[in-house]
């Protein structure tokens, strides 16, 4: 067993540490405040292949693998999270649904882009209707000639208001439902017909859009069918697993954020004639966090590193995000704990850090829905098929 | 034992929540996002005679027990917790303290005003080196003749920016002293309002006094035993936020509960899910289980005696059970949870004020263990 | 030949060490690797005059990195790559307490070896010595001309062109190819390796397979050469005092004497 990452990871690692510090952490307040995407910065991760970090080069990307999209999300999550979430919804579920399953001609045409950051990607599944139950969809795609038109809505699209390439997951078979009857297709936003009909105010991860699409008679050829018609559902399952693991890689940046964070304020800070970190109720958190901390990395980093090699791995994918995102939630909690007066104030910090790292329980699949995909994977390993 | 609230009680209960509805619940959401004080539901409390909640009649006041006080608090933190802290800064920290310290003269002058909502209360103890350690006061109170010359700066001053009227402690000759100070007292600068994560409507400032001259006659209690105040203070407000803690966690279940009900997944509604029943359940015990502690402790403070101990347990757990069930009932909501035109993302910031307002529930441990392990004569030091 | 050579070194990062007064000591609590800031700026300067166009008639033009002091691992050299130096020479070789007057003589070999080059650029200075001697003896060592502590540099026909800042403004200063110049931090703002590339140098693949090779120092120079100049006997701290004043008096003038003492200064 070998626990070190290899040179490039390490090499890796330290770039996207010093991009993040320049050009993402100055920026993470202002995002917040005003409710921007973080356009500049997207542009400049683009430029330097981290927008395709985990493509093969032969499409554009930088050929890092699982392990190096993990560490980008792991980085970026400890800086500024709603960057990490732009970023984990163009490269994890937009751009992923096109490497795992387009043809030659669509990974040419939409995956080189993607990677390179020259357009950036949306995933199109949600629907009032169908959150946790994604098989309840109703948007409606009919075959007319060489193209399928497409009516009906989505609603929660992470990047929907500014993503050039949507992957739209619609019915195309009502009868047969999600076991052959949904399809995914390729949708480029500025066809018309497509629209972005309003953007969600969020509790937390305001530097991203959470767009609310409408699609009116939005003709999309077949070509942009993405893999087999009526198999959409079989690619969906596969991104999500991806996007996974790398959600709790960003849950595993902030938590070490607010570590750090809580440690340098223990240290400072004094009350009662001496420093908070000669408390021992301070001393237990810290403790606490940070075993949770390591727990959490090596679970995320064995995981990538199956992937890597190919090896199943949805259960502990949902592990990664279920685990990762409690962690992140207990640790920044910790830490507005400990900054007191200051973890609330939006002068600081945390009180960020707390809005943003609530929303990781819940999108990408709630923590109950991650729970329900473990426990079934853990009866089917004993030959039980339960019902959620 | 009689665990029933009496006849007089379930009718302000009724009236409480009535005003409530009609007054606090359509005006949350925006005085939230756009981080207003409610002066208007003030003035409609006032003239409820809610604030002056436990004052007695001949002060203008509404004469509640500390019972009904609770209720009301608990009440109105249902539909608004800012509402509710506002309104218990003003009570429970400021008028109460010169209701129960006060001279004859101090008490005719001072709470009237403050029951009829003329002037608002603010509580000026906390310093930027004089949080959880109150006592490491540096604020000065200097006398000099029939006058005393206050100096020092207040952080995190609740209600400072709408206050006629602030209650400021500050070290004297012979220990911490309790002055009045009204707001257009030369030498009293309101500054800075902390923008927040939760109770957006209250407004936190940092307050200057520069040279601020008060009469001796504003000084309230004893010279040098302003500590005392400070510390009663505390302890009332302590079973006031927890009553805040016990509505915001009310109203967050009836929330997720009914959400439970209509939103339909997988063919049911989720309340049908054996995990979503289990978050509810939950949450609606340790609801019950805070109600009976904060009237226990309402009570207590009601018979006169000893209530400070009990104060520290009920802000401890109220401060919990908050944080704790608004963040269940969140995850309950799911993605509308999140957003902040439903109103249980804003539930969740203010619930988590508790774990740090009135002093963070480490200090409340210590306060716990203090009384436990001095039954075996042993003292413990923070 | 290269056009450009371009000299790198590495530092402790400053954030991973304590000093311990009462030990008397420097503690190394997170022992990382910096590439020093000047060099930084100084390869920065090199692949901006590459891709401006070629300092001299050439077929094509190369950027070479060199290291600055002997280095127990090439990574400095591969971030060099990474960051769009075409190739680099680690120089492997312990010598104990090299110094910039042995590096220079090891490094001028390298230039002859190479068949010498158009331009070498460095930092202007280090981050832990605080010395700028590197490129001034290399410069001697050659024979080239040098200029130091440059804010801006171009090189084209022949020529380069430099920008220092003086006592009473900014200098241009010119000289003929081939030439030393040495970098100022902080005035250039280094690029960020290149994803795909950075992978492929570490991994040693594909475009970046033979962009390392390893020369060794005893086949520079003779022995005699690696001596070096500076010998050190112990180090010392500076005593600890109290810089500037206390200021006191109300808020006003407490502000009042902070602005007069800032007025003061700019006059100086």
């Amino acid at each position: 067993m070998d626990f070190t990452f290899s040179p490039e990871h390490v090499a890796l690692r330290r770039m996207i540490r010093e991009f993040a510090e320049t050009e993402v952490a100055p920026i993470a307040a202002e995002i917040d405040r005003e409710h921007k995407v973080p356009h500049d910065v997207l542009h400049k991760l683009g430029q330097i292949g981290l927008l395709g970090v985990c493509f093969p080069q032969e499409y554009g990307g930088m050929g890092a693998g699982e392990a190096g999209y993990c560490i980008l999300m792991e980085e970026l999550g400890r800086v500024c999270t709603s960057t990490a979430t732009n970023v984990g919804a163009h490269i994890g579920i937009g751009a992923m649904a096109i490497h795992l399953d387009g043809s030659e001609e669509q990974k040419r045409k939409y995956l080189v882009p993607l990677a390179r950051g020259e357009k950036m990607a949306a995933f199109g599944l949600t629907e009032s209707n169908a959150g946790s139950d994604a098989a309840n969809i109703r948007t409606r795609a009919v075959r007319e000639g060489d193209s399928w038109i497409l009516d009906g809505g989505k609603v929660y699209i992470t990047n929907g208001g500014y993503a050039h390439v949507i992957t739209v997951m619609a019915v195309t078979d009502p009868a047969l439902g999600a076991r052959g009857g949904v399809t995914a297709f390729i949708v480029e936003t500025d066809w018309p017909g497509f629209k972005v009909a309003r953007e969600e105010d969020k509790m937390g991860i305001r530097g991203t859009s959470t767009a609310e699409l409408v699609f009116e008679e939005l003709r999309v050829p077949h070509e942009n069918v993405l893999g087999k018609v009526g198999e959409g559902f079989v690619a969906f399952m596969r991104s999500l697993d991806m996007g996974r693991l790398t959600l709790g890689a960003a849950g595993l940046g902030g938590a070490q954020a607010a570590l750090e964070w809580s440690v340098r304020w223990a240290k400072t800070r004094k009350q009662f004639g001496t420093e908070l970190a000669n408390k021992q109720s301070v001393q237990w958190m810290i403790a606490n966090l940070a075993t949770e901390i390591e727990a959490l990395r090596s679970l995320v980093y064995r995981v990538a590193w199956m992937v890597d090699a190919h090896q199943p791995f949805t259960q502990l994918a949902a592990m990664c995000k279920m685990y990762g995102s409690e962690v992140g939630s207990r640790a920044i909690d910790v830490a507005l704990q400990i900054h007191g007066g200051l973890g609330y104030t939006r002068d600081f910090p945390i009180e960020r850090a707390f809005r943003d790292a609530r929303i990781a329980e819940i999108f990408e699949g709630t923590n109950e829905i991650q729970r329900i995909v473990i426990a079934s994977n853990i009866f089917r390993d004993y030959g039980v098929r339960i019902r959620p | 034992m009689d665990f029933t609230f009496s006849e007089e009680q379930e009718m302000f209960r009724s009236m409480f929540r009535d005003f409530s509805a009609k007054e606090v619940a359509p005006k949350a959401e925006e005085i939230d996002h756009q981080e207003k004080p409610p002066l208007d539901i003030l003035r409609k409390a006032a003239s409820q005679g809610f604030l002056g909640a436990t004052l007695p009649e001949d002060y203008v006041g509404a004469a509640l027990d500390y019972v009904s006080y609770a209720l009301l608090i608990e009440t109105l933190a249902h539909d608004c917790m800012s509402v509710a802290v506002t309104l218990a800064t003003h009570v429970s920290l400021v008028a109460m303290s010169i209701l129960e310290t006060g001279t004859e003269a101090q008490k005719e002058e001072w709470l009237p005003p403050l029951a009829a909502g003329e002037m608002i209360g603010a509580f000026a103890l906390t310093e930027p080196d004089a949080g959880s350690d109150a006592a490491a006061l540096q604020a000065r109170a200097t006398p000099d003749g029939d006058e005393v010359v206050l100096e020092g700066v207040k952080t995190w001053v609740a209600n400072g920016g709408i206050a006629g009227l602030f209650l400021v402690f500050a070290q004297g000759p012979q220990g911490v002293e309790a002055f009045l100070v009204p707001q257009d007292t030369p030498g009293l600068t309101v500054g800075y309002r902390e923008p927040t994560l939760g109770l957006r409507s209250v407004p936190f400032n940092t307050i200057y006094l520069e040279g601020c001259r008060v009469p001796v006659a504003n000084r309230l209690g004893e010279p040098g035993k302003g500590w005392v105040i400070a510390q009663r203070a505390q302890d009332r407000m302590a079973v006031a936020l927890a009553a805040a803690g016990l509505g915001v966690a009310r109203a967050a279940v009836e929330v997720a509960a009914q959400f439970a009900t209509e939103r339909v997944q997988f063919g049911v509604p989720i309340a049908q899910k054996q995990a979503i029943q289990s978050y509810v359940a939950e949450a609606h015990v340790e609801v019950e289980a805070l109600r009976y502690l904060v009237y226990h402790a309402a009570w207590l403070v009601d018979q006169g005696g000893e209530f400070s101990f009990d104060a520290s347990v009920v802000k401890n757990f109220g401060a919990r059970v908050a944080r704790s069930v608004t963040n269940r009932m969140l995850q309950v909501l799911g993605g509308y949870g999140y957003m902040e035109d439903y109103p249980m993302a804003r539930k969740y910031r203010d619930a988590r004020a508790l774990g740090i307002i009135g002093g963070p529930t480490e200090l409340y441990h210590v306060r716990v263990a203090q009384r436990i392990f001095s039954e075996w004569n042993v003292e413990i030091t923070p | 030949m290269p056009n450009i050579i371009v000299l790198i070194g590495r530092v402790l990062d400053p954030s991973g060490i304590v000093f311990n007064r009462r030990a008397g000591r420097l503690f190394v609590n997170r022992e990382e690797y910096l590439l020093q800031p000047a060099d930084r700026c100084a390869l920065e300067a090199a692949l901006r005059i590459k891709e401006a166009g070629r300092p001299k008639e050439s077929p094509s033009a190369e950027v070479v990195a060199l290291p600055r002091t002997l280095l127990p691992d090439d990574d400095v050299l591969r971030q060099a790559v990474a960051t769009g130096a075409d190739r680099a020479i680690y120089l492997a070789g312990q010598v104990a307490n090299a110094d910039d007057a042995l590096m220079a003589r090891v490094l001028a070999a390298v230039v002859e070896r190479l068949g010498g080059a158009d331009l070498v650029l460095t930092g202007a200075t280090t981050l832990d010595t605080g010395q700028g001697q590197l490129g001034p003896r290399l410069a001697e060592a050659l024979g080239w001309p040098q200029i130091v502590d440059v804010w801006h540099v171009e090189a084209a026909d022949g020529r380069v062109r430099a920008v220092r800042k003086g006592k009473d403004g900014f200098v241009a200063v010119e000289a003929d190819l081939p030439a030393v110049v040495t970098v100022l931090p902080g005035v250039l703002k280094p690029r960020y390796p290149d994803g795909a590339r950075l992978i492929n140098v570490y991994r040693g693949v594909k475009e970046m397979a033979n962009a390392l090779e390893q020369w060794d120092v005893a086949d520079l120079v003779e022995a005699q050469a690696l001596k070096p100049l500076v010998e050190r006997r112990g180090q010392e701290f500076p005593a600890e005092r109290e810089r500037g004043a206390r200021v006191s008096g109300t808020p006003a003038q407490m502000a009042q004497t902070v602005a007069e003492a800032l007025r003061q200064r700019v006059r100086r």
